[in-house]
């Protein structure tokens, strides 16, 4: 008995990840005792209840290392998250994960977590398997897995996250696969994983619990895997939405930099929007989002639907080079996929979405940026950048340069708060 | 607009031969159909012909032809991205090859080669895309109708 303690203690001390466990258990300890606070007779001083610590930092830098390599992006937002088995005090801690409003759910590449943690089954008691595309074709292929997650002080739990590339899985489907590349590696991701912080409680939702879904969700006997239903709750999750307070969203909060950008960047990504004192909306304006997470972008007197804004997206990209008048970046080079303007362009545009509020009267929100020539800007030493574009054609993807020098708040489908109802955007 | 007739018809799946996809002959058009467990119309438009595949998950293809029988365009939208492989046939090989120094953008994917054309764009729950050959595109029909 006695010995057993002191082993463990030994570990628990080896552990950082353990030891914030175990601190974060006793601070929900505390919470849970019930009304704290309060005044018992005269001259009792009120003290407030304690307060679940919600700011999670992010930083902006060259990323994970890879054979002595930084294998980093750039306009990278990454955050260190904690994943533990469920209801345990085993747990990971995994730095540099990509924090994407694009998408949501944890995804980890399989070789980044140490953990051993079952497969998630459906009810027909076969794994799971999810796929993610993503619009440059790339996809991540693997299973479900359960794990408590850990950001800040605020932990939830039992949550699907997806394994990326689990070589004792099945192979990805060609529906899935869709003849793209797989990004599946960390030097592919340029991350240790992608933490999906986006505006749905869901990756995919309803519509991958009905009868006839998407090639999103499988289900994977050993004979292989079909595209099946699969329920919502049993789904990849955004973790923030299951958080037992500070559910109702988020926001990000980064500095701005100079015209020739940063080698590095520290900010936060708050739990909460209006729940505590530090995440009061102020006077951010919200706009709501439609069911894929769209809204208008007015840009010259034309209307562009589809646009959405993206962490997990590198520039600002929009439309293209014959309506914008940005010449395209040389084919063979560094900037390759980006705009070279010769010296930088100033524009605004006008952001559109119903007001979350439900009072029928859209909101619409004034943007300016400026977009400068990307190949010295790639060429240098710098890793972020506020003045990066590149070609969307059709719409706007209001990328990582959008959120740079402003909090944007992220807020979840179906959530409420003072900006009203989810899915909503407020900056 | 332009058209001269539109011919509207819903077709079951998998009674067609098969065939090939972005620069083949139509009857690769019915063989996306039974790929993709789809329900397709045809439109006959002056200069061409438009085939809208539709999936019960939400998936629209659309298949541009020329009057000689050849798919000059395709097009999606839907909640996930459709099989490049077979939309494009053998230039998704080019399109695959083009995009791979462009992937740490982490955008949407616009590649513009001499012949082939392709955009890719979107998000998760909301992609779409389409591709064209400049080489076979119909005397008087621009790049515009691929849509």
């Amino acid at each position: 008995m006695t010995e057993r303690r002191a082993v463990r203690l030994v570990r628990w001390r080896n552990s950082a990840a353990v030891v914030v466990a175990g601190v974060l258990l006793m601070t929900l300890a505390a919470c849970s005792g019930g009304v704290s606070g309060g005044s018992i007779g005269t001259g009792v001083t009120t003290t407030p209840p304690p307060t679940i610590n919600n700011v999670q930092p992010v930083l902006m830098d060259d990323g994970p290392v890879v054979n002595g390599q930084f294998v980093g992006f750039n306009n990278s937002v990454y955050t260190t998250v904690i994943i533990c088995v469920p209801g345990t005090t085993t747990c990971q801690s995994i730095d540099h994960v990509l924090v994407d409003t694009g998408s949501t759910g944890l995804r980890l590449p399989a070789s980044v977590v140490t953990l051993s943690l079952p497969f998630a089954t459906d009810t027909s008691n076969n794994p799971i398997g999810n796929c993610v595309q993503y619009a440059d074709t790339t996809y991540q292929w693997g299973p479900l897995v359960k794990v408590d997650v850990q950001m800040a002080g605020e932990v939830a739990s039992s949550v699907p996250i997806q394994i990326v590339g689990p070589t004792n899985f099945a192979a990805a489907p060609s529906s899935c696969t869709a003849g793209g590349t797989p990004a599946q590696t960390v030097a592919d991701l340029g991350s240790n994983g992608i933490l999906g912080v986006g505006l749905f409680r869901q990756d995919c939702g309803s519509a991958c619990a009905a009868a006839s879904p998407p090639a999103i969700y499988f289900t994977c006997p050993a004979s292989g895997c079909a595209v099946a239903p699969v329920a919502v709750n049993a789904q990849l999750q955004n973790p923030v939405w299951m958080f037992p307070q500070d559910n109702n969203g988020l926001s990000i909060i980064l500095p701005q930099v100079g015209a020739a950008g940063s080698v590095s960047l520290a900010g936060s990504m708050i739990f909460g929007i209006s729940t505590q004192s530090d995440n009061a909306l102020g006077g951010a304006q919200a706009e709501g989002a439609d069911p894929e997470g769209n809204f208008t972008t007015t840009f010259n007197g034309k209307v562009y639907s589809g646009s959405f804004i993206d962490s997990g997206s590198s520039g600002y990209f929009f439309l293209d080079s014959s309506t914008t008048a940005l010449p395209n970046c040389a084919a063979n080079s560094d900037a390759n996929g980006f705009y070279c303007p010769a010296s930088p362009v100033a524009f605004t545009a006008i952001n559109s979405g119903p007001n979350p509020k439900g009072t029928g009267i859209p909101v619409s929100i004034n943007v300016a940026f400026s977009i400068a020539n990307a190949l010295p800007l790639i060429d240098s030493p710098s890793v972020v950048f506020n003045n990066l574009g590149g070609p969307n054609p059709g719409s706007f993807d209001w990328g990582v340069p959008f959120f740079l020098g402003r909090t944007v708040f992220v807020g979840i489908e179906g959530q409420s708060s003072p900006a009203g109802t989810g899915p909503y955007w407020a900056y | 607009m332009r058209s001269a007739f539109i011919l509207f018809s819903v077709l079951a799946a998998a009674a067609f031969p098969a065939g090939a996809t972005l620069g083949g002959s139509a009857e690769s058009v019915v063989t996306d159909q039974a790929r993709f467990h789809a329900k397709r119309a045809v439109l006959e438009r002056r200069d061409y012909t438009v085939h809208e595949i539709t999936g019960d998950d939400g998936t629209l293809i659309r298949e541009y032809v020329t009057p000689a029988g050849k798919v000059f365009g395709v097009s999606w939208t839907g909640p996930t991205i459709p099989d490049l492989a077979q939309l494009l046939g053998a230039y998704n090989a080019e399109f695959q090859n083009t995009l791979r120094s462009k992937r740490s953008r982490r955008s949407a994917a616009v590649v513009r080669n001499a012949d082939l054309v392709v955009e890719s764009a979107g998000h998760t729950r909301a992609f779409h895309g389409r591709a064209y050959l400049n080489s076979m595109l119909p005397n008087g029909v621009t790049q515009d109708v691929v849509q």
